[in-house]
């Protein structure tokens, strides 16, 4: 309770003296807003603003632990009941969070444990490893690894797929740092925003390469022939064949037998596949030549290759997201709950530097809370907090009843993470 | 100018569902429907009638299509009427098999029309369509030493093809499987009039809404005009003909001539009645229900026809792809795997069968069903061994009565 009390009011002391730099999000008074406050484990949805002054009275006076505004716009975003609010279309949001996608550096920072049979470990998993319960707690941590990974599916997202593929003008594009894990991109054009939820779901599969038909993209065995793509057509083939070409030529031996492993693929044919890289790569990038035959590689076999290079070339978005058309997303200025940072508006020019966690740039640094000289006791109270790396210093890990004496914004962090408490 | 306006009537007398009829036609378009009905019906309106009559009969007895009909203004006045006698019949099944075959109509007209002519009915529609004199190449395979180059003188915008396409189950439709450069999509002249059909189809849906105060005033109203009257209650039973027939009826037949429907479980019964109205079928649906009529040994012709009703129905593409399936030999889906698809229709049909299951002599036990087609040897052994007590009646006899 005490910790809560103090988070708001710091929240709120932000609002008050920042709030000449929170941003208005367009059309302000057709968005719905949500807020959960600290107090209560509760959203408050449904309230309208009219207009951003009103909007930062509000929040100044809640300080809320998080603060949401929905993609769509509506003509009373305030009416409780979804059907009558007079729905006006409807962004597309993007969100990509390491939370739904594997990382390597999530084994050294991502703890689990069970809650059936208390056993835990690190990493990233679906099941208790021990008694395959699904009843698992997490504590999920954040390093500038994952959130490199997360930063370069944004970029991936927009130079590979929406300015190529659906011309997509970089100006209707807005990215944020979401603040945790993770980037939101919103994407505000008229006619995107009359897309329906189905529709949506087909462009998440061309993002992801979800149902994707090799067959129709040109891919058959004829008697013994296996008759692969060109590269030189204008769909996912090309994307998949530019993928193989990278790997044949930028990957070690051992990088592609790792690769191929994690496929599924049997080690013979990993054998054959590396022994005719030369010659793969040779027909690959031949204008005239699809025959790929190699050996022990059968029709099951080359479909469980494209489809891991499929899963390389697509974007990793957390598919609900971009379909739901009702869908909340954090509001840009804002402060996450859970790490006390600011959701972090980025042009694009700006996010190829930015580093969230080690930011030298003061107006884009999320870390609003950074003090080197300000220190402030803590009590850690999780059996086990793992190592936090910020502004180059490293701190952790630590274990239960442990008393630190950290700069301000690492206490902050670690109360709002709820490993800590005030002492 | 003026050229324009004149390629613009024809094309809209041509196919009166464009969007510019109601500018170029205000007059008739925004007419009140009771004074544009009694007028069209103020005589005995034979050759009228006559159109409307073939037009049902043939959604009923779900053609393909709808003999060519005269490029002039009274097609127009025909598209109208036809609208409201959808609107006030206020029945979906009918809705959806009129919709069907009125579109498919206009498939046929659309892919005799030439590249310009298209163009323009493109933009009519307000679609953002890409017309290229010279046609341009999107991709390139090579099959046995050939080389196989893709080019089409179409392009259409993402966003109108999603909009277009999202009824459509085909997977040649999904984005994922189409070329697409710069927020176009590369399409070829056929499927843009494919697209061009749903677009029709969707018209034509759009008129189904919930039997309400309007609908009941106006079909009152309308019928005090006594030659639509005629002509509406011609329809009326046509229908209700049509329909006895098709709600105690599968028009399938087992391979020795004799009926089966009435020994399908739920499951398939739900496909096929969904097929019957003419509704779409989703991709696993469909190949369920192709395995299923293959493991009875259905022949290819039958299997074919259970999807003639489909709004995307294709004789040619369907055939093949039955055929296909077939070499593949698949066995269709068991209950535990239905379920999970949610295509399990036990509970929802009360199916005391499916439910409850059955005893089983050889294992002196109660067994659950555990597939799909033994549910049908089941039922099979069961009405055969029933038929055998009944001598009553004669095989041969009760399959004439069903036919
Ligand atoms: S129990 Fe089996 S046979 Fe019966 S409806 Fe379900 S899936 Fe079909
Ligand atoms: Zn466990
Ligand atoms: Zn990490």
């Amino acid at each position: 309770m005490q910790n809560h009390k103090f988070l708001q009011r710091i929240f709120q002391a932000y609002y008050k003296e920042k709030k000449d730099s929170i941003p208005a999000v367009s059309s302000i008074s057709n968005r719905e807003f949500a807020f959960i406050p600290w107090n209560k484990e509760i959203m408050m949805r449904h309230i309208g603003f009219e207009d951003l002054p009103s909007l930062k009275q509000y929040i100044i006076k809640l300080g809320p632990r998080h603060m949401y505004s929905s993609g769509a716009l509506y003509e009373t975003p305030e009416h409780t009941n979804m059907d009558q609010k007079g729905f006006r279309g409807c962004d597309l949001i993007v969100d990509i969070d390491v939370d739904h996608f594997y990382t390597p550096c999530k084994t050294d920072h991502d703890i689990w444990t069970c809650k059936e049979c208390q056993s835990s470990g690190k990493g990233m998993i679906s099941k208790c490893s021990q008694c395959g319960s699904l009843k698992l707690s997490t504590l999920n941590w954040i390093c500038k690894e994952c959130l490199n990974i997360a930063k370069n599916e944004i970029i991936k997202l927009i130079y590979k797929f929406l300015v190529p593929d659906f011309n997509i003008n970089l100006e209707k594009i807005h990215i944020a740092f979401s603040g945790h894990r993770g980037y939101h991109l919103k994407l505000e054009d008229e006619k995107i925003r009359t897309l329906t939820s189905n529709e949506r779901r087909e462009l998440a599969d061309y993002l992801t390469g979800n149902n994707i038909s090799f067959e129709i993209l040109g891919f058959q065995q004829i008697q013994s022939n296996i008759y692969g793509f060109t590269g030189n057509s204008f769909d996912w083939s090309r994307k998949i064949v530019n993928k193989i070409k990278e790997i044949l030529m930028q990957y070690s031996d051992d990088q592609i037998t790792d690769l191929l492993t994690q496929l599924g693929i049997s080690q013979n044919a990993i054998k054959s596949f590396i022994d005719s890289r030369e010659h793969f790569l040779y027909t690959i990038t031949s204008e005239s030549h699809n025959i790929w035959n190699i050996e022990h590689f059968g029709i099951k076999t080359w479909k469980k290759f494209l489809e891991g290079i499929v899963k390389q070339v697509g974007v990793e978005i957390d598919e609900p997201v971009i379909i739901d058309i009702h869908r909340l997303i954090r509001y840009p200025g804002s402060l996450h709950g859970k790490t006390g940072f600011k959701v972090q508006e980025l042009s694009l020019s700006q996010l190829d530097e930015f580093l969230p966690l080690n930011e030298n740039d003061d107006a884009l640094n999320p870390i609003i809370f950074e003090s080197q000289k300000n220190m402030q006791k803590i009590k850690i109270n999780a059996p086990e907090v793992p190592r936090t790396q910020i502004k180059g210093e490293s701190y952790g890990p630590y274990v239960r009843d442990e008393i630190i004496e950290v700069p301000n914004h690492i206490a902050i962090f670690l109360i709002c993470k709820e490993v800590a408490t005030l002492v | 100018m003026s050229e324009k306006i004149d390629l613009q009537i024809e094309l809209l007398q041509h196919y009166p569902w464009l969007p510019s009829l109601k500018e170029l036609y205000h007059h008739i378009a925004s007419k009140d429907p009771h004074l544009f009905i009694s007028e069209l019906f103020s005589e005995k309106a034979d050759s009228i009638k006559q159109r409307f009559l073939k037009l049902f009969a043939n959604a009923f007895e779900n053609r393909e299509s709808f003999d060519h009909f005269p490029i002039n203004e009274s097609n127009i006045n025909f598209y109208l009427v036809l609208k409201i006698l959808v609107y006030i019949l206020n029945t979906d099944a009918i809705t959806n098999r009129v919709a069907n075959l009125y579109s498919k109509t206009m498939y046929k007209e659309l892919s005799q029309e030439n590249d310009y002519y298209l163009y323009q009915i493109c933009q009519d529609l307000n679609l953002d369509v890409k017309y290229y004199q010279n046609s341009i190449q999107y991709r390139i395979r090579i099959i046995k030493d050939k080389k196989e180059l893709s080019k089409t003188h179409f392009r259409i915008y993402f966003i109108d093809f999603l909009k277009l396409t999202s009824n459509l189950q085909d997977e040649y439709r999904k984005l994922v499987n189409n070329p697409i450069s710069e927020g176009y999509i590369f399409i070829l002249k056929q499927n843009l009039v494919r697209l061009l059909q749903e677009y029709v189809r969707g018209k034509i849906l759009e008129i189904k809404g919930k039997e309400d105060q309007d609908i009941t005033n106006l079909r009152e109203t309308l019928l005090k005009i006594p030659h639509f009257k005629d002509l509406y209650e011609h329809i009326k039973n046509l229908w209700e003909l049509k329909k006895e027939e098709f709600e105690y009826s599968i028009e399938i037949e087992f391979k020795d001539g004799e009926r089966m429907d009435h020994i399908f479980p739920p499951c398939i019964i739900h496909i096929l009645r969904q097929a019957q109205e003419g509704s779409n079928l989703t991709h696993t649906e469909r190949l369920f229900l192709v395995f299923f009529l293959h493991s009875l040994k259905y022949p290819i012709k039958n299997i074919v026809d259970v999807f003639s009703t489909l709004p995307d129905f294709d004789r040619e593409k369907t055939t093949y792809q039955v055929n296909f399936a077939k070499n593949k030999g698949y066995t269709p889906h068991s209950c535990e795997t239905l379920k999970s698809l949610n295509l399990c229709k036990a509970s929802e049909y009360s199916d005391e069968l499916c439910l409850k299951g059955y005893y089983s002599k050889k294992h002196g036990e109660e067994r659950k069903i555990k597939h799909p087609l033994f549910y049908v040897q089941y039922m099979h052994f069961k009405s055969s061994n029933k038929q055998y007590k009944n001598t009553a009646k004669p095989k041969k006899e009760k399959r004439d009565a069903k036919s």
